[in-house]
């Protein structure tokens, strides 16, 4: 699988994986009716992606503007499977965008960063309506 | 000491280490395995923290957005009175401005009699004055006094008939104000009716020579709102007067009215204007439609006929037109208006089966 690109709903993020290019990148809103059922296929792909030994940098943009528990555990395991191969070697960078004057979303994406250690991360604000 | 809401996970985190000392003494081979356990389980509580401030995130967002949606409710409830109370003084203002319209209509028609037996009067007075200088200096010859009496009996007719006219219009148009003003009920002949407004309007139709033809039985009367009836009259001929026709150019206008099946009245008014489009035809009785925002046009003169065709002679109104074939409004309505129909009853207990 080269990519995985699935459209945007109204309660489904985004999504952009261009694993030869090795961009990652989630946007909009998430608040599946079903985790398990939006988050599965994502997670098998990524899971197929990192399991092949590889040199490319990752980067992962996470540009959720809004997102419920269930996607935030989504995301931390996410985060945990890239922290798992940066600390093997390759290099990852996760770029937590927020809009301009949200600072819980901030301080999300810090308290986020806490468990990275060989993933490099940053934050990043952008305009309001800026994202996506 | 400050509030910790994960104290006793910290104080389990704290025991399972004081269990791992011990595990190395007397297990060691299970220490890894024990401390990616604790590894773990303290990476679980972060996770946990973190769930817990996604959450309370999420909380206070809805909040905000109830507060916001409260906030767009009030507003919009606010925007909704103001809204109807525009509308009410826009209605109350067209109301007036139609009843300004007719007293404008009322002085204009009586100016002219008014007018002649004043003039009349003072020539009269002239002769009167010359005839009395002549007779102070003893000369009336005989040719004077029968000139004298002819401009006397000439000016008097004209005087009598001017002010019978002047009395008649106002008697007319009191009638019409009154009924326009007062919304009473009562019995009225429906042509002559339709002539007493047409007075009134004359002022906008004489110059530029529109004419309105009248059909209507002689006998045929009404018991109903003349009031209504003649606001309905006078916004439809105003209406073909601005929409209808070309500027300076004389239009027809015609007002048929027939009983139908004895109870009911069919009246069509009628222009040979530019007429109107199907969009715009289906629009004309909304509120507020008009083709002439901005030069004049409230586009409420229809919805107010509508109104007052259905509320208060409690009959109907259609209208037909076409791009260039004129435009034909047909009301039809009781003769006799029904009276509101009583408050409704209480519910009908059930019968016993
Ligand atoms: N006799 C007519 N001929 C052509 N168009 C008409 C006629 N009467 C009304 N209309 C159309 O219907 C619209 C609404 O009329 P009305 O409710 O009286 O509002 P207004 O006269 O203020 O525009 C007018 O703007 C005009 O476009
Ligand atoms: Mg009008």
């Amino acid at each position: 699988m080269d990519t995985l690109t699935i459209a945007a709903t109204g309660r489904t993020p985004g999504v952009a994986f261009d694993f030869p290019a090795g961009q990652l990148r989630l946007t909009g809103e998430s608040y599946p009716d079903d985790v398990a059922t939006f988050f599965g296929p994502i997670f098998t792909a990524l899971r197929d992606y990192l399991a092949v030994p590889g040199h490319t940098p990752i980067r992962f943009d996470m540009e959720l503007l809004y997102f419920n528990s269930s996607s935030a555990k989504a995301l931390m395991n996410i985060f945990q499977m890239l922290e798992a191969v940066a600390k093997a070697g390759r290099p990852v960078a996760v770029v937590w965008s927020h809009e301009e004057g949200d600072e819980s979303m901030r301080e999300l994406g810090e308290d986020f960063a806490e468990d990275l250690r060989h993933v490099a991360f940053s934050l990043r604000e952008v305009p309001i309506g800026g994202i996506g | 000491m400050s509030f910790n809401l994960f104290a006793a996970e910290e104080q389990a985190v704290e025991q399972a280490r004081a269990l791992g000392e011990r595990l190395k003494e007397v297990a060691p081979d299970c220490v890894a395995g024990f401390e990616a356990l604790i590894e773990s389980f303290q990476r679980s509580i972060r996770e946990q923290r973190r769930l817990l401030r996604v959450s309370d995130r999420l909380q206070a967002q809805l909040g905000t957005a109830n507060q916001e949606l409260e906030r767009r409710r009030r507003e919009a409830e606010t925007a909704l009175v103001e809204l109807r109370e525009a509308q009410r003084a826009m209605l109350q203002a067209e109301k007036l401005a139609s009843l300004g319209a007719l007293v404008a209509g009322v002085a204009h028609e009586i100016n002219t009699p008014v007018g002649i037996a004043v003039s009349c009067a003072s020539h009269l007075a002239d002769a009167t004055g010359r005839l009395k200088t002549m007779s102070e200096s003893g000369g009336i010859s005989r040719g004077d006094f029968a000139r004298y009496l002819a401009t006397a009996a000439d000016t008097s007719d004209l005087i009598l008939a001017n002010c019978e006219r002047a009395a008649q219009l106002i008697a007319g148009f009191k009638q019409v104000a009154v009924d326009r003003a007062s919304s009473e009920r009562r019995r009225i002949n429906l042509g002559a009716y339709i002539h007493e407004t047409l007075v009134s309007l004359q002022p906008k139709l004489r110059p530029a020579g529109h004419g309105v033809s009248v059909s209507c039985p002689a006998e045929l009367e009404l018991d109903s709102y003349p009031g209504a009836l003649s606001q309905i009259l006078s916004n439809l001929v105003m209406n073909a007067l601005t929409h209808a026709f070309a500027e300076g150019q004389p239009g027809g206008m015609a007002i048929d009215a027939a009983p139908v099946g004895g109870d009911m009245v069919r009246l069509i008014f009628r222009d040979d204007g530019r007429g109107m489009t199907d969009e715009h035809r289906n629009r004309v009785f909304e509120p507020f439609f008009t083709t002439r925002r901005g030069q004049g046009g409230s586009g409420l003169g229809l919805h107010i006929v509508h109104n007052l065709v259905v509320g208060v002679l409690k009959g109907s109104i259609t209208v037909d037109s076409a791009p260039d074939r004129g435009t034909a409004f047909t009301l039809l309505f009781p003769r006799c208006t029904p009276d509101d129909p009583a408050p409704p009853a209480e519910a009908p207990v059930n019968p016993p089966a």
